[in-house]
């Protein structure tokens, strides 16, 4: 049950995977309970490299696939992108997440190049007067529409 | 900071300076580089070319170079966005509404940089093109809550790569949006309003329309072609939003 829900995981991911896949070779073995669980979706000559951040479980051979958790990030790879990685997060042995990363020409600092839209929750209701800003963005107001705008009153607030 | 105000295009304009108001013949260019956009292609003046040519009172092919030109760029434009956003009404009349009140702006802003102003944030009915900074701060620009006009949903700071933010929403004006059908897309929600951050205000306010009108399928394709931020609001007020706007003040991960 659990190896189908890393293939599902897998598979929706397929094309940020397929940069993973041809950059893989030639890099030093994930943790072999995720090599098992990614081989479990797509056969191939996966070897992506060590884990970089997270708590993951240390690569003893005996370990579980459910037990492994951390970020785990690839080589790099030439494309058309520029120097691309991808980075996948697992936690307790499913992939929950894919990103696929760009090295920059100046640092060499990893950026996600699949930018989504992702949910997000209000944290607070911002008022214009306190909020500390000049301009307000919104569905295109009318002039008289603009009498009554959050614009409008931060012009004649002069904020 | 100073403010100055004045009305075209069937809306209001704020512009705003980081220090003292430039020369009144600036400010008059400014207003005339508006009004100049809406002589031409405004369809609710039935004097302009625009609506000559959608009389059938004179032949696209005779029109001006200008408004072919433009006319060029919008349907560059629909190619770009398969199709969401398009200068034709559903009537088949040419209507580059979607596109002017944007190459205004862009026009205003070479008006603005040629006369010596760099730090300015211009609004114009809700969509925004910025330069520079504000008492050596970035301008900040608040998103309004569709569900709440006295509100808004987060503040971004404009940043030399995101000078512009366009909000098109199903409260706009005449509702420049022709939602597309969207059968077979199943019972995902269509938007109530989208905001699109981008290094320039064509490309914020035509791919706000157009994801508006294309739903989420024109939103991914948007954003796996151009450098953009978006942030969505569906029918229920449920919200998304890329990576960096996500850190917007007033908003958290889900």
């Amino acid at each position: 049950m659990r190896r189908r829900a890393i293939g599902l995981s897998i598979l929706s991911s397929a094309a940020v995977l397929a940069v993973g896949w041809q950059l893989g070779s030639g890099t030093q073995p994930l943790s072999s309970s995720v090599s098992q669980a990614t081989d479990a979706a797509v056969p191939g000559t996966v070897t992506p490299a060590a884990p970089t951040t997270g708590a993951a479980t240390p690569p003893a051979t005996s370990a579980p696939a459910a037990s492994a958790s951390g970020t785990f990030t690839g080589a790099s790879a030439q494309t058309r992108f520029g120097a691309v990685q991808v980075q996948i997060v697992v936690a307790d042995g499913t992939v929950t997440d894919v990103v696929a990363l760009q090295l920059t020409d100046e640092d060499q600092k990893s950026v996600s190049i699949s930018n989504r839209a992702e949910p997000v929750l209000r944290q607070q209701v911002l008022a214009a007067q306190s909020a500390n800003v000049q301009g307000v963005s919104g569905a295109t107001y009318t002039t008289d529409g603009y009498l009554t705008s959050l614009q409008s009153a931060l012009d004649q607030a002069g904020l | 900071m100073t403010v100055h105000i004045f009305e075209t295009m069937g809306t209001t304009v704020s512009l705003r300076f980081g220090g003292a108001l430039p020369s009144a013949a600036t400010l008059a260019a400014v207003e005339a580089c508006f009004d100049r956009f809406d002589a031409r292609f405004s369809l609710y003046r039935p004097d302009s070319e625009i609506s000559r040519v959608a009389a059938a009172n004179l032949a696209l092919y005779r029109a001006s170079a200008e408004l072919r030109e433009n006319y060029a760029e919008a349907l560059d434009w629909r190619g770009r966005t398969s199709g969401a956003f398009t200068p034709h009404r559903p009537d088949g009349v040419i209507d580059l509404n979607g596109l002017i009140k944007a190459k205004a702006m862009a026009a205003s802003a070479v008006v603005l940089v040629a006369a010596g102003s760099t730090d300015w944030l211009l609004n114009v009915g809700g969509d925004i093109l910025s330069s520079g900074s504000v008492d050596g701060s970035p301008w900040s620009v608040g998103i309004v809550d569709p569900l709440d006009a006295a509100g808004m949903l987060c503040a971004v700071p404009l940043t030399p790569g995101r000078r512009a933010i366009a909000t098109s929403g199903t409260a706009e004006r005449g509702e420049h949006v022709w939602r597309r059908d969207v059968a077979g897309q199943g019972d995902e929600p269509a938007y109530s309003q989208v905001s699109v951050l981008a290094a320039d205000i064509v490309t914020a306010d035509v791919l706000a329309t157009a994801i508006l009108a294309g739903g989420r399928a024109q939103l991914t394709s948007a954003l796996a072609q151009f450098d953009i931020e978006v942030l969505t609001v569906d029918a229920s007020g449920g919200l998304t939003a890329t990576a960096g706007l996500r850190s917007g003040r007033g908003l958290v991960r889900a």
